[in-house]
């Protein structure tokens, strides 16, 4: 049994692996943890900008919980390079951490997209932390934020964006907004829904330079007139934190390859979340879930594997999830599978809409839109990812949901989908509750 | 621990648990804001209550990116309001549809079984929602499978 | 089809001094909804500073006829089909509260059977989902050029095209609705009108949520004539404060046990308005093949064993299909087990619609009977005005009166399935229907005697409920003097709790109508509440405590009566100003003959009728001759501007 874990990485997969191996070890082991920054929640940064929460909230494990822990942490250091013979990691500092088995959790970062002036001064990501910090310090009342890109990344933080007070205005090089997230329909409602609660969104514009201009900055397009605002906000993708890991002989595809136990091509080295391609439950094929229940999932099964459990992950189901001005939109599974079978209804008026795709009678992929305070579309928001998460057969369901994609509770309930679900853990024992730490695992 | 036990066959439809766990839940009556919801099925006829099981997993406990939903001493999933930061994840983890959010608190909210003392099976009049020792079941799979069966050749 | 929201402007012609800003009581959403189908204009109405002295339902109700339905001056009132009617369905202070049967609707018009002012109640989720989307109450007025639907959602308020809802009867609108809103259960509420009511049959109902029906003085009809196909509410997402919702729920939990244990209650508990088949025929008030007979015994099949209620009730698959808060087991679903509606989902009839679709036509077929009962459902036909002209058909062709060439079929007693094609001749006003869709009044004053000598009903046009009154005088008082067209005081629930006696001898008229009179209020307040009049059947006080408990204010029995009184004299104006003089206040020929047999036989009601009708006006204070309430019982109800207006000086 390792006797010497490392975790190279302080997000939710690592942090949910720290705590999962104290929980299911069963002699105390040692644990260092590698990490960049002190270990917080990126889930919650839209909310520290918006500034409902104070920053002291977004941290997960703090100095304390990690002596709790007995964790030996190592913040504000990068791995450089995995030695995975010898077992030995080099941070960025020269020094070393020797292992028995190592976690790979290093996530992901924003990149910007390549034009001039896309790393000058008023121009930011929100990835990290500090970028938050950067953006929060730079929005006043009245200010004009030019949001580039309009996909999941950028939509989590245009609530706060508007709450704070800002003029909102999207760019989007895609002919759409959420293309990654939401089909044509759906994207349609939300752009309606944008334009009502008066945010502008350009799609279908290439941004060719970003300049400074009185003060201010302007966005220069391919085609079409420039663009004046007051700051920029880049959410124009992310890339996976795999480069130090070239010469390690960890197999390595669009992300670190790994098993059914979230172990690499090397048996001692494990990797989880955004880092980590393993499955995806719906297809059954290898991909790479950049998501944060991913992380959590991914952290705890190699957490209990590494101290000595046999927990086998059955896969990630891709779901997402954002507010955009009180409307829940959220897709889970094989969405835009094109061979799937899909039906829709749409109810412009509440304004709601579902995409239902199935292969045969299992449901794979959904989407939903619907206001926040509909007390049906949270309800169903779950079902859908019961039904797409179990796979449960809904044999004369189908049918039914077919025709009415808005009444998912009894074909869910009289399934059985319940007692389908009912059995199912992650670990193979109950979670156990977060108590004084930050994860319930 | 004890727990919801549904009797489905006993339901009338009359949504008074709805009514009384808002009260518990917020203070005013609002079914909008229930964590138990009565659903029909065979169209408009049988009914049955649904809420949260307690499950094993706790999908919206471990979901939490910052620990705000822990077990209270009833053994219930509870979600700690000055830790929840209204993210949503919870409510899209849960496959069984029981994790709700307010949009004016900006929090989540879900069965906590009142503490211990669930208002539902209190003002039930007909017993079909009882508080026990027992293990947690699908109680409504198969009343609805049977019942469910009569809407689809209708519809 | 353009939507309006519930903000669009209030029309300019309806100046009124603004509504003063009042803290609102508890338990009320706090605004009207007005909705005028001509200018297709819906707009929001506080109300606040006049909730004490209206409540709800039937309170609000009369006093909006009273001032919105007066034509020349006060000296005369709009009629039903005129487009200035008003329809108002409205709840009360309870609906939506977790006191057992608060799903409340009251629905008030000037009613197409009697052309007079009505007040009739139904349950079920109306009044839960309009509370719950901010509104106490829906007014409307003027009548829309096309069928239109009303589609409430919180704050949504729309007038949406029904083009494809005509047609469809009430269950299958409510279907379609589910359908096109993606909604199921009760995150709808439906109340719609069937084909009866896009026909304007005189006795066509307003039906929703699969099997409530606001039944009396054809107010579907006025539905109808508004071109107003149905009434579609969103289960709302606003919240109702009660002042002390613990008090709420306590006074609940009395009003509970009460109904669950005391004899009085106790049955209707357990089983609903069922075992009335069985405990009526022995009193001589069933009603069997159109007052022909009291005898059960005169009927072929009948087995009064299978009309126990716990046999009645296992004759099929049932299912507790109550309204809101409601722990009666009253309201159920049935699935027919047998013959030839085999599968069949219907709404399982109350004692109304054994008698109507059973006993008063001769049927004993509990399949059939419960299939009819939903057929009038869902075509919104009144049950018991159906059985009235069912069973009427049908003496009438057994004597000849009726013959085979007018009707086009031969219709005999205890013929469902033929009863069932006259349902859909007077629903669609096919042929002789159309005779018959004016109401057993009309068409019996049609044909004349001595077709006519055999028909049931008030000569005001209203129709008895489902009973033989003629072992009930107190309720053939009620119903003939009543101002609504339906019984305004209602039964005995507690009558000592407000000074009656406990018992008293029906077949005295003096007895009987000084009950009636002393009764009165009761009902017109229960009525104002949003709550069913089955769950009230517990000691007013505890009604009263829980309407306390909801709004704030300290409500005794003694305010309750007066409140109840109070609105009885206001529709009493609107009934005087619609012309119904005391002229009209006799039950007809047939109604009120006497029994040739059974329990009642020999009891003669008529020849003790002047003598009732003489102690009731002195009782309630009301003037014989004109038929108004004097001034000083006006005064003392409180209502010194209602005298005026009836007095002039003279009050």
């Amino acid at each position: 049994m390792a006797q010497r874990h490392l975790i190279i990485g302080g997000g939710t997969a690592g942090i949910n692996a720290i705590r999962t191996i104290r929980e299911e070890e069963r002699e105390r082991s040692e644990i260092a943890l590698v990490a960049a920054e002190r270990p917080y929640s990126r889930m919650v940064l839209p909310y520290y900008l918006d500034r409902s929460i104070a920053e002291s909230h977004v941290y997960t494990a703090t100095p304390r919980v990690l002596a709790d822990w007995g964790v030996t942490s190592r913040i504000g250091r990068r791995a450089t390079a995995l030695d995975t013979q010898a077992g030995v990691c080099t941070l960025d500092d020269g020094t070393t951490l020797e292992y028995d088995d190592c976690l790979i959790a290093t996530g992901s970062s924003a990149v910007r997209a390549p034009v001039p002036g896309a790393d000058g001064r008023a121009v930011h990501s929100f990835w990290t932390l500090e970028e938050a910090r950067a953006v929060l310090a730079g929005i006043r009342p009245r200010s004009h934020v030019v949001l580039v890109g309009a996909g999941f990344i950028a939509f989590t933080i245009l609530n706060s964006i508007l709450s704070l007070g800002a003029r909102l205005t999207i760019v989007e090089v895609a002919p759409r907004i959420l293309p990654r997230m939401i089909d044509d329909t759906g994207a349609g409602l939300v752009a309606r829904w944008l334009a009502d609660h008066g945010v502008t969104v350009r799609t279908g514009v290439t941004l060719t330079r970003i300049e400074d201009a009185k003060g201010g900055k302007r966005l220069v397009f391919a085609s079409g007139a420039p663009l004046a605002c007051d700051l920029v906000i880049m959410a124009t993708g992310i890339t996976t934190n795999l480069e130090w890991l070239q010469g390690s002989g960890v197999g390595v595809n669009r992300g670190v390859v790994v098993d059914e136990h979230l172990r690499s091509s090397v048996p001692s080295v494990y990797a989880a979340g955004d880092v980590a391609e393993g499955r995806d439950r719906i297809s059954g094929e290898a991909a790479v879930h950049a998501i944060e229940p991913t992380a959590q999932e991914h952290g705890r099964v190699a957490g209990a594997n590494m101290a000595g459990k046999d927990v086998r992950y059955r896969g990630s189901v891709l779901i997402n999830i954002v507010e955009v001005c009180h409307l829940d939109v959220a897709s889970f599974g094989a969405w835009d599978d094109p061979k799937a079978e899909a039906a829709s209804g749409l109810m412009a008026d509440r304004p709601a809409y579902r995409k239902l795709l199935w292969r045969g009678d299992r449901l794979t992929g959904a989407i939903i839109l619907g206001p926040s305070s509909d007390i049906w579309t949270t309800n169903d928001v779950g079902m859908l990812k019961g039904l797409v998460q179990s796979g449960v057969a809904l044999g004369r369901f189908k049918a039914h949901l077919m025709a009415q994609p808005f009444d998912v509770k009894p074909a869910f309930i009289a399934s059985r989908t319940t007692s389908r679900l009912l059995d199912e853990t992650i670990l193979g024992r109950p979670a156990k509750a977060p108590g004084d730490t930050p994860v319930a695992v | 621990m004890r727990v919801l036990a549904i009797h489905p066959e006993k339901c009338t439809g009359c949504l008074r648990c709805e009514l009384a766990c808002s009260y518990v839940q917020t203070g005013e009556f609002q079914p909008a804001k229930s964590v138990i919801r009565v659903s029909p099925f065979e169209g408009h006829t049988s009914y049955a209550p649904y809420t949260c099981t307690q499950c094993a997993e706790g999908w919206c406990m471990t979901a939490c990116p910052v620990g705000a939903i822990t077990i209270n001493a009833a053994g219930a999933k509870d979600v700690l309001d000055d830790r929840c930061v209204g993210c949503k994840l919870c409510t899209i983890a849960c496959p069984y549809g029981t994790m709700f959010y307010d949009p004016g608190t900006r929090k989540a909210f879900k069965c906590n079984l009142c503490g211990g003392a669930p208002a539902c099976a209190e003002a039930c009049p007909t017993a079909a929602i009882t508080y026990e020792e027992t293990w947690t079941g699908d109680w409504l799979g198969d009343f609805a499978h049977e019942r469910t069966a009569r809407i689809l050749e209708i519809r | 089809m353009t939507p309006v929201t519930a903000n669009a402007p209030k029309p300019s012609k309806t100046k009124k001094a603004p509504e003063p800003a009042v803290a609102l009581p508890g338990g009320y959403a706090g605004k009207l909804l007005r909705v005028d189908l001509t200018t297709r204009k819906c707009w929001a109405e506080p109300w606040g500073s006049r909730m004490r002295e209206l409540l709800g339902g039937a309170g609000l109700g009369a006093m909006l006829l009273y001032r919105e339905t007066a034509k020349r001056g006060g000296k005369g009132n709009v009629a039903w089909d005129d487009p200035d009617n008003r329809l108002v369905l409205a709840t009360g202070p309870l609906a939506g509260l977790p006191v057992w049967g608060t799903g409340g609707l009251t629905v008030c018009t000037i009613g197409a059977g009697t052309n007079g002012p009505t007040s009739t109640q139904a349950n079920g989720f109306f009044g839960t989902n309009l509370k719950y989307s901010g509104w106490d109450a829906i007014v409307v007025q003027g009548q829309a050029r096309d069928w239109v639907y009303l589609y409430i959602n919180d704050d949504t308020v729309e007038l949406r095209d029904a083009k494809f809802l005509v047609g469809k009867d009430t269950w299958e609108t409510q279907d379609a609705l589910c359908r096109v809103t993606g909604l199921a259960g009760h995150q709808l509420s439906v109340y719609s009108i069937g084909p009866a009511g896009e026909h304007l049959v005189r006795f066509a109902a307003i039906q929703g949520d699969y099997g409530h029906v606001a039944s009396k003085n054809g107010t579907g009809a006025v539905m109808g004539k508004k071109r107003l196909k149905a009434v579609a509410i969103v289960r709302g997402t606003k919240a109702l404060r009660a002042v002390d919702p613990r008090g709420v729920l306590q006074a609940a939990d009395d009003i509970a046990h009460d109904l669950r244990t005391d004899p009085s209650a106790r049955s209707l508990y357990e089983y609903g308005t069922l075992p009335g088949v069985g405990n009526l025929s022995k009193l001589g008030v069933l009603p069997i093949r159109n007052y022909t007979t009291n005898l059960t015994a005169n009927v072929p099949g009948a087995d009064m064993a299978d009309w126990e209620a716990p046999r009645l009730r296992a004759n099929f698959d049932h299912r507790g299909h109550q309204c809101n808060a409601c722990g009666m087991h009253h309201c159920h679903m049935s699935v027919i087990q047998k013959g030839a509606h085999k599968g069949r989902i219907v709404d399982e009839p109350e004692y109304e619609g054994w008698s109507g679709c059973g006993w008063q036509i001769g049927a004993v077929d509990r399949d059939g009977i419960a299939w009819l009962a939903t057929e009038c459902d869902r075509a919104c036909v009144d049950v018991n005005e159906f059985g009235w002209i069912t069973g009427w058909v049908m003496e009438c062709m057994e004597k000849g009166y009726i013959t085979r060439a007018q009707l086009g079929f031969d219709l005999t007693w205890g013929d469902i399935p033929g009863a069932g094609r006259l349902l859909r001749m007077i629903s669609r006003r096919e042929g002789f229907g159309a005779v018959l869709a004016e109401g057993v009044k009309r068409a019996a004053e049609q044909l004349g005697s001595p077709a006519k000598d055999c028909a049931v009903y008030i000569v005001k046009g209203a129709t008895p409920r489902g009973h033989d009154h003629r072992g009930r005088w107190d309720e053939m008082l009620d119903t003939c003097t009543s101002s609504t067209a339906t019984m305004e005081t209602g039964n005995p629930v507690h009558p000592t709790e407000v000074g009656q006696p406990a018992r008293i001898n029906i077949f005295d008229g003096v007895q009987v109508a000084k009950n009636v009179a002393g009764l009165a209020g009761r009902r017109s307040f229960e009525d104002s509440l949003g709550i069913c009049i089955f769950t009230t059947r517990t000691r007013l006080e505890n009604v009263c405590r829980a309407l306390g408990a909801a709004t704030g204010w300290t409500f005794t029995v003694d305010e309750a009566i007066r409140f109840g009184r109070r609105t009885a004299a206001i529709n009493r104006a609107t009934a005087l100003r619609c012309g119904h003089a005391g002229a009209l206040e006799y039950p007809s020929v047939r109604y009120g003959s006497t029994p040739v047999d059974g329990p009642a036989k020999g009891q003669a009601v008529r020849d003790q009728w002047e003598t009732m009708l003489d102690t009731w006006y002195a009782e309630v204070g009301y003037d014989r001759k004109t038929g108004k309430p004097w001034p000083k019982t006006l005064k003392a109800l409180g209502l010194d501007w209602l005298a005026r207006d009836l007095w002039g000086k003279k009050a």
